[in-house]
Formats: structure tokens, sequence, C-alpha cells
């Protein structure tokens, strides 16, 4: 079965290298791509994805502010937030925010194909536990 | 012939974006993809592209450092520099650096195709605001002579600038030494002249002093949720 993946950043360059990289694996599908953060909550209901991938830094509505009511909107789309934050606390905040994964930009080319697959499976990427997970 | 294109940035995905971008305008080719300033300039001079395309923010070696080197290795270069940013500055080095297009990155996707055509047909291509800043530029020298320009600061080498980069970005002597292909001794010697002529005494002083000149970008890691950044 396909995975569905909704791309959301607000740099239209970085939507297309996100959609060619990720386009080119198969059995994903990159059903649709948003500017900002309250586009990405639109399409997500809209759209119900398997994963959206998120930038943070986004105008309307930050990545976090989406991610949580994406989460909450429907639970069954998983997020992956991509980012250019390398910070435990940012981490944290996604975390808290219901993100699965989280990959910093520059590392893009090496962890983007891997925390997808995990993320698709429900497990945790850039998390040494799940921050999704309570009891951890 | 097919406009063959050097595109260097040091994230994966934007190059891949540009890449992908460009490949899709017919008769034009990537023929390379650099993944840092330094990098740019070997495979520019290796591979002797059309148009190169230079991201400003890299490590080892920044945008407007390698539009420089390569300028002076073959002035027939035509180099198209993309930044974050549109601050004064950052235009004024890009201008002076001999960059014949200017374009965002948050409009890249918009503009980028537009500027090697320009540069394809032997033409400049800059924001509005460049534009704006070149003419008023022009107008204060018809006027006054010299006004617009930097005064009084330090007359550095270009050497000195690749090593204020290096050391700027956490780098020891001995790591200078190695990328820059010179002796540690010579690399101390580099770092002591631009600690003289900066007037500095630690290394935070030439810290602050390459983030306050765009020798080095910092991202940042705070945020607002109503936050418009630029940086991702």
């Amino acid at each position: 079965m396909t995975l569905r993946i909704l791309v959301a950043d607000d740099h239209a360059i970085v939507r297309r290298g996100l959609r060619s990289l990720l386009g080119a694996h198969p059995g994903w599908e990159v059903i649709d791509e948003a500017s900002d953060g309250a586009e990405a909550v639109d399409k997500s209901s809209q759209l119900t994805p398997d994963i959206v991938v998120l930038d943070i830094s986004m105008p309307k509505m930050s990545g976090l502010e989406a991610c949580r009511l994406i989460r909450r909107n429907n639970p069954q789309s998983e997020v992956l937030i991509v980012t250019q934050h390398d910070s435990k606390q940012m981490m944290r905040e996604a975390g808290d925010a219901g993100a699965r994964g989280y990959v910093v930009k520059s590392n893009i080319a090496r962890d983007l194909v891997r925390a997808v697959q995990a993320t698709s499976e429900h497990k945790p990427f850039g998390w040494k536990t799940d921050p999704l997970n309570h009891s951890n | 012939m097919k406009l063959r294109i050097l595109v260097a940035d040091d994230h994966e995905v934007v190059r891949r974006g540009l890449c992908t971008l460009l490949q899709a305008h017919e008769g034009w080719e990537i023929c390379g993809e650099a993944v840092d300033g330094r990098d740019a300039v070997e495979k520019a001079k290796a591979l002797k592209p059309d148009i190169v395309i230079l991201d400003v923010g890299m490590p080892n070696l920044n945008g407007l450092a390698a539009t420089r080197q390569l300028l002076q290795h073959d002035a027939g270069y035509k180099i198209i520099v993309l930044t974050i940013t549109d601050a004064d500055q950052v235009i004024r080095e890009a201008l002076d650096a001999g960059a014949r297009g200017f374009v965002l990155k948050s409009d890249a996707a918009r503009d980028l195709v537009s500027a090697v055509e320009a540069l394809q047909r032997n033409r400049m291509f800059f924001t509005p605001r460049v534009n704006e800043m070149v003419l008023a530029g022009f107008l204060d020298k018809g006027h006054n002579g010299s006004k617009g320009e930097v005064p009084n600061l330090p007359k550095l080498t270009a050497r000195e600038h690749e090593v204020i980069q290096l050391l700027a970005e956490g780098k020891s002597s001995k790591e200078v030494a190695c990328v820059l292909n010179l002796s540690t001794k010579t690399a101390e010697t580099h770092r002591s002249n631009i600690m003289r002529k900066l007037g500095f005494h630690s290394i935070r002083d030439l810290v602050v002093y390459a983030i306050q000149n765009n020798i080095i970008q910092v991202q940042t890691s705070q945020i607002s949720p109503t936050e418009t950044a630029l940086h991702s």
C-alpha cells in the first residue's frame, strides 16, 4: 500500500527538494504540499495523510502549533518534524506537541528516509525513547 | 548545446530542490553539485560551468568568499548568489564580490529561473531591493563621490577572511592549517595578524565579528509561534 505524505514548508524550493527526495522512494507518494502551518492543518483534515512532514518556522501558524492540531484532529496521521532547529528544548516541545519523529535539516541526507520509515511504523525517530509513550 | 550549471548549497534538500527546478528547464543541465564554498571553487575550476549558483551561508568557505576566489581566478564566471536575507551589507558585499545575480532563497522557486535566463543573455538579475540600492549608490556617487563606502574597516586579506570563517566555525589553528593546506605555524601567524588588526583579545570577539559581518550565519534556536522566519 502506498504511504501518503503531506509536505509543509514555507520555502517552495525546500518543498520541491523534499518532494523529490521522498518521491524517489518506491511506495511513497507526496499527495500535496502546504506553505504554512494553517494550510498544513487544513490539508491534513481534508486528505488524512499517513505522515505529515512539517517544518517548525512557518508563517501564520508555527509547525509546533500545527502539529498539536493535526494530532488532535487526525490522530491516525503521524507528524515528522523537519527543521533547522538543532536544540533539545525544541525537540522536547515537538514531542509534547505530538510529533513522532524529529530530523534536523542539515542531516536530511542521512536521516530523512530512515525517519519516514520509522514514523510510518509508529516508531520514534530522533528521540531515545518514544515521546508519545508517557510510560517511558 | 546545453547550458551547464553548478549548484552549491550545504543543505541536501535545498540542493535537490534547486536541481529539480533547473533541470526541468529545457536546454539546461546540472553539471555538478557542491556542498560548501571550497568544494564549489574546486568543482567550478574543474567543470567550467556556464553559470554558478552559490549559497551565501556555507561552511568552510562562504558563498561570497567563493565568488571572490572564482572571479579572481577567471573573471568570466557568471555567478548567482542565494541568500536568506537582503540586508544592505550582504547586498553590498555580493555586488563588491562581483556576483551578477542575487536571489533570495525564499523566492528562489519564483526568481531563480529568471535569474539564470538573465545571465544566459549576459544580463544581470537582482531583486527589487538590490535594484533600489544599486540606483541609490549610483545617485550618491554622482553627487558625493565616495558616499556609501564602508568607512574605517581594517584591511584584511582574502586569506585572512578564510581563516576568520574557519576559526569562527570552531576550528583550531591545526585544523585551519589542514583545510587551507598550510603549516600550523602559518595558520597561527594569520590568526595573530587578524587579532592584532582587529584589536581583538579573544576568540569570542572574532566570532561576534564574523557573525556581524556575515562571514558566518547563525541559525536561531528559539522561535515564537507567530514568527515568520526566513531561515528554515
